[in-house]
C-alpha cells in the first residue's frame, strides 16, 4: 500500500492552496465536517479490525488498536478527504451557468446546455410552488398536522398538481422557447465565455501532466 | 402583409375545431385587436398567425397562412419564428429559465437563430431600448415584477426582429401597474410602425392602439371593423365582450337624455380616458 | 355584538427574507360584511387574509375569531370556518373529474351522502360548471379552472369565504358571474372578503373597501367614501385609480359616484 505523504501533498498544492486562493477555504472545512461520521467510523473500523495488525497500541475488551491498523486508517482518511475535497472545490468555485456555457463553447449540443441550466433554475421555483400547492389544500382541510396515516393520505393532493401543473407549464414554456427559434438545428451564436488566460491554461495543462507522472509512478511501483 | 386565407384549425384530441374559416390581414405596421370571450378563439388564432399551430401543438390545419402572399405551410417552426412572433398572457412562462440577467434573455432569440454576434448585440439593445427597459437589463429576470418581466418578454420577440408582433392578452394576468406598463410600452411600439396581432379582454387598451378590431365568437369572425366604430358597437355585450369604459358610460348616460350623455362624453375627455 | 374576524395590530415579518409584510395591522369584520381590500402588489393583502386561516401566524399580535385567539386552531380546523380561494387554480387542481375536484374541501370537513352531493351540485350550479361534472379539469380553459377553484370552497359551505383576486384572466360573464356568487353568499348571511385590483368590480360589488400600502391600511370606507374625490391622493399613493364612473362624476359635481348606476342615478337628480 502507499503511504498517506503523496496523497496530504496532493491535497495541499490542488486543494488547500486554490481554495485558500479563492477564499472558499473556510466553507470548504465546514462541508468536510459532513463527512465526519462516515470517517469516523472508517477510522473505527480499520483501526481496530485490520487483518495483520501486530503493534499492538490499546486494547479494549475484545477488540484491539493496532499501529497497522491506525496506519492504513489515515491512508484511507487522506485519500477520501482528497477527494471529498476536489469535488467540493470544483463546486464551491464554478457557478453552474458559467460551467455550462463553456461546455457548449466546447461543443456540446445548445439543447443538453439548455438542459443543463434550466434544471438549476427550476429548483427554486418549484419549491416555491410547492409551498403554493400546500397551502392551497391545507385550506381545504387537508390535515397536515395530525396522524401520520392521515397525513399519509394527503400525498395526492400534495403531489398531484406539482405533477399536473408542470405538465400544463410544459406546453405552455415549450411553445415559448419555439416561438423563439429554439428548434433551429446547428450551432447558436453564444454571447460571452468565462475568463480565461494563458496563466489559466498553462496551470490545467500541467495539472494534467502531473497527473499523468503521478499514475505512471506509481504503476511503477512508486510509494510514497 | 400577414394572411389568414379561410383557416379552420382543430387541436389535436378535439371534436370540434377552434377556429372555423377565418380570414384576415395584417398589414404591415398596423396595429390589430382582437376581442371576444373566452374560448372565443382569440388564443387558437394566435396561435395559428404565429404558425405554433399546427407545428409545434399539432392538430388540424385548413386553409392557408400566407407571409406576403406565400405559403408558409412547408417552412419550420424558426423559420416562421423570424417572421411572426408571439407572446402570451403568463410572464413567467415564456421566460427562457436558463438567462440570469434580461440582457441575456432578450438575446436568447438572436442567438437560437446563430445570428452573428454583433449582430445579437445590436438587436437586444435595440429591443431594451423599444421597450425602454435599458435600466432592467443586469438584473435578474426571476426577481422582476410580472409587468416587467413582461416587457422582457416583448423585447425578447422583437430581438428576433420579426415582421409581425401576435400578442395575446398581454395584460390578463397582470395588477394595474403592470397593466399600464405593458399598455403603455404597445402604445409605443404602436406609434413607431410596429405591426401588432393585439387579443385583449381590455378593450380601453384596443381602443387607446388598434386601428382596427376584429370579434370572434365560437371560432369565427363576426364583427369587423374600425376599432372606434366596432368598440362602440351595442352588439359587442352580446358577445360577451366589455366595451371600453369611455363606451359604456356615455352609452348608460344616454339613457337619462342626450344631454347627459354629452356632458359625460366631455367629461371623459377632460379627465382622459 | 362581536366582531367575527378580527386582526389586533398585527405584525407579520416574513423569516426567510426578513420582509416586514404587515407592519401593524388592525381590522374588524363583522359577520355578513362584504369587504373588498385593494392595494398595489406587496402591500400586503395577501399576508393578510392568510392569517384569517391560520396558514400565516402573526409575528406580533392576534387573530381573533368571534372574540378568540385562533393562535392554538390548527388551520383544517379553521378551514371549516374560512374557505380560502386562492388565485392560481392550477396550484391545487389535483382530481381527474370536476366533480371529484369539487367534493375534495366537503368530505375533509366531514360531509357525506346527500348533504355532500348537495354541497357540490350547488356549487357547481353556481359557477356555470354543472354540465362539466365528469370532465377533466385540465380539459377545462383556464378561465374555467379557476370558476372551478372558486366551487371547490364553496362546496365547503364556510361562513366566511375569502376571494383572492378572483376575476383575473375572466371575460366579462365570468366577472358577471363572479358578482352573482359573491351576492348570493351574502344573501345567506355569508362574510365575504375579496383582494382585487379591479376597481370596478370592487365598487359595484363590494359595502366596504379596505385599502393597503407597505403593511399598513391606509383607508377604509364605503366605495362612496374611498372613491370620492377626498379620497383619490390616498389610492394614487397605492398605485390605483377610481373607477371611470367616479371620476366623471367628481369632475360633473355630482358628489360620490362610484359606480355606473350611481352616476346615472346622480344624472337623473341633476336633470330635474
Amino acid at each position: 500500500m502507499g503511504g498517506i505523504w503523496g496523497p496530504l501533498a496532493l491535497a495541499l498544492v490542488a486543494i488547500v492552496l486554490p481554495a485558500a486562493a479563492a477564499r472558499v477555504l473556510r466553507r470548504l472545512g465546514r462541508t468536510s465536517l459532513l463527512l465526519s461520521l462516515p470517517i469516523a467510523i472508517s477510522l473505527l473500523v480499520n483501526l481496530f479490525f485490520f487483518p495483520g495488525g501486530h503493534q499492538v497500541l490499546l486494547r479494549l475488551g475484545p477488540v484491539t488498536a493496532t499501529a497497522e491498523g491506525l496506519a492504513f486508517a489515515l491512508e484511507i482518511l487522506v485519500r477520501i478527504m482528497a477527494i471529498a475535497g476536489a469535488i467540493t472545490l470544483f463546486y464551491l468555485t464554478t457557478r453552474p451557468h458559467d460551467f455550462v456555457v463553456d461546455l457548449e463553447r466546447r461543443g456540446i449540443s445548445p439543447r443538453a446546455a439548455f438542459v443543463a441550466n434550466a434544471s438549476v433554475q427550476t429548483v427554486p421555483a418549484m419549491v416555491e410552488r410547492a409551498g403554493q400547492i400546500t397551502a392551497a389544500q391545507r385550506a381545504r382541510g387537508l390535515d397536515t398536522e395530525g396522524s401520520v396515516w392521515r397525513r399519509a393520505r394527503g400525498i395526492l393532493p400534495l403531489v398531484g398538481p406539482v405533477i399536473l401543473g408542470s405538465i400544463a407549464e410544459v406546453e405552455e414554456r415549450t411553445m415559448a422557447l419555439e416561438a423563439r427559434g429554439f428548434t433551429r438545428p446547428g450551432r447558436r451564436t453564444l454571447l460571452w465565455s468565462p475568463p480565461d488566460s494563458g496563466r489559466e491554461r498553462l496551470a490545467r495543462w500541467a495539472l494534467v501532466v502531473a497527473l499523468l507522472v503521478v499514475v505512471v509512478a506509481r504503476l511503477a511501483g512508486w510509494t510514497a | 402583409m400577414l394572411t389568414l386565407a379561410s383557416v379552420s384549425y382543430r387541436y389535436a384530441g378535439a371534436t370540434r375545431p377552434s377556429l372555423r374559416d377565418v380570414t384576415l390581414e395584417l398589414a404591415d405596421g398596423e396595429v390589430l385587436g382582437v376581442v371576444g370571450a373566452s374560448e372565443a378563439g382569440k388564443s387558437t388564432l394566435c396561435l395559428v398567425a404565429s404558425g405554433l399551430a399546427p407545428r409545434t401543438i399539432g392538430g388540424t390545419l385548413v386553409g392557408r397562412v400566407l407571409l406576403d402572399g406565400e405559403d408558409t405551410a412547408g417552412r419550420p417552426m424558426h423559420a416562421v419564428a423570424t417572421e411572426v412572433a408571439i407572446g402570451f398572457q403568463n410572464p413567467g412562462t415564456q421566460l427562457s429559465g436558463v438567462a440570469t440577467t434580461v440582457y441575456e434573455e432578450v438575446a436568447f432569440g438572436p442567438m437560437n437563430l446563430g445570428v452573428p454576434r454583433p449582430e445579437v448585440l445590436r438587436r437586444t439593445e435595440t429591443a431594451l431600448d423599444a421597450l425602454a427597459i435599458g435600466e432592467l437589463a443586469s438584473r435578474d429576470p426571476d426577481r422582476l415584477s410580472g409587468g416587467q418581466q413582461q416587457l422582457v418578454a416583448i423585447a425578447g420577440l422583437l430581438a428576433l426582429a420579426p415582421r409581425h408582433l401576435v400578442l395575446d392578452e398581454p395584460t390578463a394576468q397582470l395588477d394595474p401597474a403592470g397593466t399600464r406598463l405593458v399598455s403603455v410600452a404597445i402604445g409605443r411600439l404602436a406609434a413607431a410602425g410596429t405591426s401588432i396581432l393585439l387579443a385583449e379582454q381590455k378593450t380601453d387598451l384596443l381602443a387607446a392602439v388598434c386601428g382596427r378590431v376584429v370579434a370572434l365568437a365560437d371560432g369565427g369572425i363576426v364583427m369587423e371593423g374600425a376599432a372606434g366604430t366596432l368598440l362602440a358597437d351595442p352588439r359587442l355585450a352580446e358577445l360577451g365582450v366589455a366595451p371600453p369604459s369611455a363606451v359604456r358610460l356615455e352609452h348608460a348616460a344616454r339613457s337619462v337624455s342626450a344631454a347627459a350623455a354629452a356632458s359625460v362624453a366631455r367629461s371623459i375627455g377632460a379627465v382622459g380616458e | 355584538m362581536t366582531d367575527f374576524l378580527a386582526l389586533e395590530d398585527v405584525v407579520h415579518v416574513y423569516r426567510e427574507t426578513g420582509v416586514r409584510a404587515l407592519d401593524g395591522v388592525t381590522l374588524r369584520i363583522g359577520a355578513g360584511e362584504l369587504v373588498a381590500i385593494i392595494g398595489q402588489n406587496g402591500s400586503g393583502k395577501s399576508t393578510l387574509v392568510r392569517h384569517l386561516d391560520g396558514l400565516l401566524r402573526p409575528t406580533s399580535g392576534r387573530v381573533l375569531l368571534d372574540g378568540r385567539d385562533i393562535g392554538s386552531m390548527s388551520v383544517a380546523r379553521l378551514a371549516r370556518v374560512v374557505g380560502l380561494v386562492f388565485q392560481d387554480p392550477d396550484r391545487q387542481i389535483f382530481a381527474g373529474s370536476v366533480r371529484a375536484e369539487v367534493e375534495y374541501g366537503p368530505r375533509n370537513l366531514g360531509m357525506r351522502g346527500d348533504r355532500l352531493r348537495d354541497a357540490v351540485a350547488g356549487a357547481l350550479d353556481a359557477v356555470g360548471l354543472e354540465g362539466e361534472a365528469k370532465s377533466n379539469p385540465y380539459d377545462l380553459g383556464a378561465s374555467r379552472r379557476k370558476l372551478l377553484a372558486l366551487a371547490s370552497i364553496l362546496a365547503m359551505q364556510t361562513p366566511a369565504l375569502v376571494l383572492d383576486e378572483p376575476t383575473t384572466g375572466q371575460d366579462a360573464r365570468g366577472v358577471e358571474r363572479i358578482r352573482r356568487v359573491v351576492q348570493a353568499a351574502h344573501a345567506v348571511g355569508r362574510t365575504v372578503i375579496g383582494i382585487s385590483h379591479d376597481m370596478r368590480f370592487v365598487a359595484e360589488t363590494f359595502e366596504r373597501v379596505v385599502v393597503m400600502r407597505t403593511g399598513r391600511i391606509i383607508a377604509d370606507g364605503t366605495p362612496d367614501e374611498v372613491y370620492a374625490a377626498a379620497g383619490w391622493e390616498t389610492l394614487a399613493s397605492t398605485f390605483l385609480e377610481p373607477p371611470l364612473a367616479a371620476r366623471v362624476g367628481a369632475h360633473l359635481g355630482l358628489g360620490a359616484t362610484p359606480t355606473e348606476e350611481r352616476l346615472l342615478g346622480a344624472l337623473r337628480n341633476a336633470a330635474q
